[in-house]
């Protein structure tokens, strides 16, 4: 099981990754005037460039050894409208910890969004309106790497926003309240 | 008896009229925030005396550097008894100057002890000890009649100025009970008329005498010792004859 | 922008790479003691000893109940909902206080651990209001959460003598938070936060028993510029926003992640909004800026985005008053002003919340029409190495490393005002590693103990030239992480240049000593966000020379900090505002073109260590006002000297031609070339005589800097009452 689990995700990675040689980077990015029409968001691969030679045929090793299904494109048959596909730009992220409380059971998973667009009150009855069809979109993943291939499958561009919010760790300790000759005495409680 | 009485009386006007209930507040006799008086601000002028200023430095003498926030309470006490009893925010203020600290450390302990006095009181602080043992032996009517004698209630001071009466819990003389702490003197074996006595005497700023009124040096029994009554035996009691020199 | 998914996926694929190397930890490297085995509910964890049996249930992902601790501030254990039963032991223990032991048993879900959770919660709510549904921390509270999971079904609490719950009286702490001490628990949260991060030890409690209460004692405002964390920190309603109240419920809201910019750090924020309306904002937790954490400015400041905005294009009318127009008459206007200017005679000045976009655009354009002149509002020497060097101002050390620094010299800036979380941070190395602080500069309250240099700029000299005999110096030569700190405000005058001629000299001269070659000395800590991206774009800094030319257009981008007056300018000089503020720069201008603010659009700030982040649009503009830098590329259309990106990401390749730092979100970069500029700034070490000063001396002058703070009344409020509050005898 866990190692189906592995491969799966090994496969999602390379699969990234794969796609990665047809970018170029330098004048190329220019090539296409109409960025609208890129379908991905990775664009150059500096990671490629910089490299180690033992990297570079470890990657090519996958690429050559993994078969890798055909990417999917859904957007020219799940009837979204153009605008949203090609217009709309994803976010995948981490739900940040509510500041107001403690618990962290429900920030364990990676999230998309859309970019916000316009919200009105609505005069009927004041509550908030809006033209997005997508802003109460909000799909919960387990890695970013689902979210990153939902979002190819539907056309959308997409980046991931990761702050670093692990916190390195510290024993914490009671009795350094009490420490003989620590500024940390100095503390009340 | 009379609990049902009441019961009665109020399932009656319960008929006539919705009940409304007031809860009556739970209160402290003094306050845990600091207001504003003319008596008690911080523009209070509080300064220790040179000999208090004296006994500062011994007491910080005893506490080894970085540590000196252990002599607040004996610094507090000090100010206490120099501004006649009570502490006013000055000297607080005064004692979180001289140990370099916070004046919120300060307050949190002078408002957590309850012989840190944060209200001006007068001469002679009357404290009745109303814990069962006493109470048993009759200090509610002890307390009555100072309550008498001085014209002043639990937590407030006397019209003259000079007595402040407080209700607190057991002060540890409960042999001797009932029992009042005057300052810092314990008068025990109270009857109703040592108390007016010793409040008259108070009144004139003699000093009565402390101690129990019963005749007892301290808490042995009244009617004489029951043990121990016999001489004391010499060294050598009951060893055994082989270990005797 | 689209690079960035890129650099981020890979690193997700090879684990080797997806440490940044910014992200160093400078963590102190010591043999490991073995480490312990104990079980959480059977799981096995081999964890460091000392740790607490708390911590060690969150690394199997077992989360304790707690009110009192926190892991940011001490461990206090009064609070008692962390009980756990433990095998061996008689009684439930406290997880947040108890180290744990070697084959330690800890059961988190038996009965006797459910049973000292529900008897504590009892004990918590036979004090505790039944007020939730008029309670501002409803939604969103950790006592409610918990008596769900813990609380019992009825009530206990049969109040035999009608005496009443305790009730407790409100404090009154400032115009920030708003009290209502009966809702109290005692965790002492706030206490500890006051006491330890923000270094004003205000709060207390008072009395003892049933009678205790968490207070001031005395009638007291809470006289910190952190102030607002205190009511993230409360797991109850005592304490809470003042200006949010009874303003929304946690879930009517939509939260939107962003990035602050009233401040030179560019702290996380999430910006709750409903209805295209900002409510309140929030910290984001970024380990490498703001922890949990944010300043009063940036929390309280957003209900400033509501006040003084400009929501149509204006025109002045021949009598000077600013007249609304449409678009079209306000950029033909504008088009018309700048083509009959010669390029030389035209300006751009940048302000401080502009986002690089918009600055690449203006500079574009203003280069485009053969013209020059592009600064910003804050001067950098440009003498030496000047701006072509990054590392000379930026932050190198990073701020998440200030904590492991362990001799900090603050040159010339109040790092309390100027950057309250990076202050947060030195604090926090002071109580914790035991970090020294020294301070040339004037006297100013830093919340920790300092030694005070002294305030004139000759120590500085004497410091760099290894002339000086004061204690100091030998402190910085022994140390083995020292942290050198210039405040950028110091650069403006004359002595400017040699000043940071001398922070150079010194600090570079540590960092040669230095065991740990990856260990960053010098730092600049700029004034504003929008300063380095400006500088990274190529900006010049400071308006002095180019305004003394006689301009004929001034492009002022949300320029309001009152550097460009109308008296400093040519009378027929034309002035255009681009902004979202009427501050100073729209009331002298000639044709004004509403802009966004930062919650408004999708922007580019680089922060004062150089991490480009960017913000997201939580509302839209108001009115007919748009983003940025859309206004400018409309302009260039109609000036005929068009601008190569019709959309965000093109402006973002755009700036990704000149530093892919720009666009490199999260992320930030080691500078280097350390050296060179030493080496170029040698020749500016000249003698300097003058004293150094800052900016912002007290807590009033902490809280309206810019053209939102300016504009918003709480921090209005805040001003009165500490200046009400320095009459009290408090």
């Amino acid at each position: 099981m866990f190692k189906a689990i592995s491969t799966t995700a090994r496969l999602s990675k390379s699969q990234i990754s794969r796609s990665l040689p047809a970018f170029s980077t330098g004048s190329s990015r220019y090539a296409s005037k109409d960025p609208s029409s890129r379908k991905e968001a990775p664009k150059i691969d500096t990671e490629t460039v910089i490299a180690l030679p033992e990297e570079a045929k470890e990657k090519q090793v996958y690429d050559s050894q993994i078969c890798v299904p055909t990417k999917v494109d859904l957007s020219p048959i799940t009837g979204v409208p153009e605008e949203h596909i090609r217009q709309r730009r994803v976010r995948i992220y981490q739900p940040p910890k509510n500041a107001m409380q403690s618990g962290t059971n429900n920030i364990h998973h990676w999230e998309m969004e859309f970019d916000t667009r316009q919200r009105w009150e609505n005069p009927l009855m004041g509550w908030t309106s809006t033209g997005d069809p997508l802003s109460n979109l909000k799909l919960q993943f387990a890695s970013p790497n689902e979210a990153i291939e939902h979002c190819e499958k539907n056309g959308w561009v997409w980046y991931l926003d990761c702050p670093k919010t692990e916190k390195a760790y510290k024993p914490k300790s009671y009795g350094i309240n009490f420490s003989w000759n620590r500024r940390t005495r100095v503390s009340t409680k | 008896m009379l609990s049902s009485l009441r019961s009665g009386v109020q399932s009656l006007w319960r008929v006539s009229s919705r009940a409304l209930q007031t809860s009556s507040t739970l209160q402290h006799d003094s306050l845990f925030v600091h207001r504003d008086t003319p008596e008690d601000n911080p523009n209070t002028p509080f300064e220790f005396t040179p000999e208090n200023k004296q006994r500062i430095d011994a007491l910080l003498a005893i506490y080894p550097d970085g540590h000196k926030r252990g002599a607040m309470i004996p610094l507090l006490d000090l100010a206490q008894r120099q501004n006649g009893g009570w502490l006013p925010i000055s000297a607080m203020h005064k004692v979180a100057e001289l140990l370099n600290l916070p004046k919120m450390r300060v307050y949190e302990v002078a408002t957590f002890y309850t012989m840190f006095i944060r209200r001006p009181i007068g001469k002679y602080h009357v404290q009745v000890c109303t814990t069962t043992p006493c109470w048993l032996r009759g200090s509610d009517t002890v307390l009555q009649a100072i309550k008498e004698a001085t014209g002043c209630e639990v937590g407030g001071n006397s019209p003259c100025g000079k007595f402040s009466i407080s209700e607190v819990e057991c002060l540890g003389a409960c042999v001797n009970a009932p029992m009042i702490q005057v300052n810092d003197d314990y008068y025990e074996d109270l009857s109703i008329e040592d108390t007016k006595e010793i409040i008259e005497k108070l009144k004139r700023d003699e000093k009565p005498k402390p101690g129990p009124r019963s005749g007892r040096f301290a808490s042995e029994p009244l009617g004489g010792l029951t043990s121990l009554t016999e001489e004391p035996t010499g060294p050598g009691f009951g060893l055994q004859d082989a270990l005797k020199a | 922008m689209l690079r960035q998914p890129l650099s981020r996926a890979l690193a997700l694929s090879s684990p080797s790479r997806a440490a940044p190397i910014a992200a160093k930890r400078y963590a102190q490297v010591q043999a490991q003691p073995e480490k312990v085995e104990v079980f959480i509910d059977d799981k096995p964890v081999y964890v460091p000893p000392g740790t607490t049996v708390l911590q060690a249930a969150a690394m199997v992902g077992v989360e304790i109940p707690r009110f009192c601790y926190h892991e940011r501030l001490a461990v206090a254990g009064n609070c008692r909902m962390c009980l756990v039963e433990v095998e061996k032991s008689p009684k439930p223990v406290a997880a947040c206080a108890m180290p744990v032991m070697k084959g330690m048993r800890v059961k988190t879900t038996s009965d006797l651990t459910k049973k000292a959770r529900e008897g504590v919660m009892e004990f918590l709510l036979v004090n505790h209001p039944l007020d939730c549904p008029i309670c501002d921390q409803g939604g969103e509270c950790d006592l409610q959460d918990q008596s769900m999971a813990f609380g019992s079904d009825k009530s206990r609490f049969t109040d035999i003598h009608f005496s009443g719950k305790r009730a407790v009286e409100d404090k009154d702490v400032g115009p920030l938070i708003k009290t209502i001490m009966t809702r109290c628990i005692h965790c002492t949260r706030c206490i500890r936060f006051a006491s330890e991060v923000a270094g004003v030890d205000d709060f207390g409690t008072t009395g003892r028993g049933t009678e205790m209460q968490v207070g001031t004692y005395v009638e007291k405002m809470f006289l910190s510029e952190l102030s607002g964390n205190i009511i993230d920190l409360c797991p109850v309603g005592a304490l809470t926003s003042k200006p949010y109240s009874f303003a929304a419920r946690p879930w009517e809201t939509r939260r939107i992640d962003s990035v602050d910019v009233l401040d030179p750090l560019g702290s996380n924020i999430v910006v709750a909004t409903r209805t295209n309306e900002v409510l309140r904002i929030l910290p984001r937790t970024n380990e490498e800026i703001n922890e949990e954490w944010l300043s009063d400015k940036s929390r309280f400041a957003c209900d400033g985005l509501k006040r003084q905005r400009l929501v149509t294009p204006m025109i002045a009318d021949s009598r000077g008053n600013l007249t609304p127009v449409e678009w079209e008459d306000a950029i033909v206007a504008a088009a018309q002003a700048i083509r009959d200017c010669p390029p030389s005679k035209l300006v751009a000045v940048a302000g401080e919340l502009a986002d690089a976009e918009s600055l690449i655009a203006l500079k574009d354009l203003v280069n485009r029409l053969g013209g020059e002149n592009v600064c910003t509002e804050q001067y950098f020497p440009m003498e030496g190495a000047g701006t072509d060097l990054r590392s000379s101002y930026v932050l190198n050390t990073k701020i998440a490393n200030v904590e492991e620094a362990d001799f900090v010299l603050l040159i010339g800036t109040n790092v309390r005002f100027e950057a309250p979380l990076l202050n947060a941070r030195i604090r926090k190395a002071f109580l914790h590693k035991e970090t020294d602080v020294a301070l040339i500069g004037p006297e100013v309250d830093l919340t920790y103990e300092y030694m005070h240099v002294g305030d004139s700029s000759s120590i500085l000299k004497d410091l760099a030239t290894g002339s000086s005999s004061h204690e100091v110096l030998k402190r910085l030569q022994s140390a083995k992480r020292p942290v050198v700190i210039l405040g950028a405000d110091q650069l403006k005058g004359s002595e400017g240049p040699a000043l940071l001629a001398y922070t150079q000299e010194l600090a570079l001269r540590l960092q040669d000593q230095l065991e740990d070659k990856e260990w960053k000395v010098l730092n600049v800590l700029q004034r504003t966000a929008s300063q380095v991206a400006a500088l990274d774009i190529g900006y010049k800094p400071g308006v002095g020379k180019v305004l003394q030319d006689g301009p004929k257009v001034v492009f002022l981008l949300g320029a309001d900090a009152g550097v460009v007056t109308r008296e400093t300018l040519p009378k027929d000089c034309v002035v255009i505002y681009q902004g979202h503020h009427g501050d100073a720069g729209a009331s002298i201008a000639d044709i004004v073109f509403p802009g966004a603010a930062y919650t408004e659009k999708r922007g580019t700030y680089v922060n004062a260590e150089g991490r480009a982040q960017q913000t997201l649009p939580a509302v839209t503009p108001p009115g007919k006002a748009r983003e940025d830098w859309k206004i400018i590329r409309a302009l260039s259309e109609v000036l005929g000297a068009r601008l190569p990106y019709d959309n965000l990401d093109e402006v973002r390749d755009r700036l990704a031609e000149i530093s892919p730092a720009l666009v490199a979100y999260g992320d930030v970069q080691n500078n280097n070339y350390f050296a060179q500029a030493r080496a170029l700034a040698q020749s500016l070490q000249k003698p300097v005589s003058g004293k150094l000063d800052v900016q912002l001396k007290q807590l009033e002058d902490f809280f309206m800097t810019d053209a939102i703070s300016r504009a918003s009344p709480t921090m209005a409020k805040c001003v009165q009452a500490v200046l009400k509050q320095k009459q009290s005898p408090y």
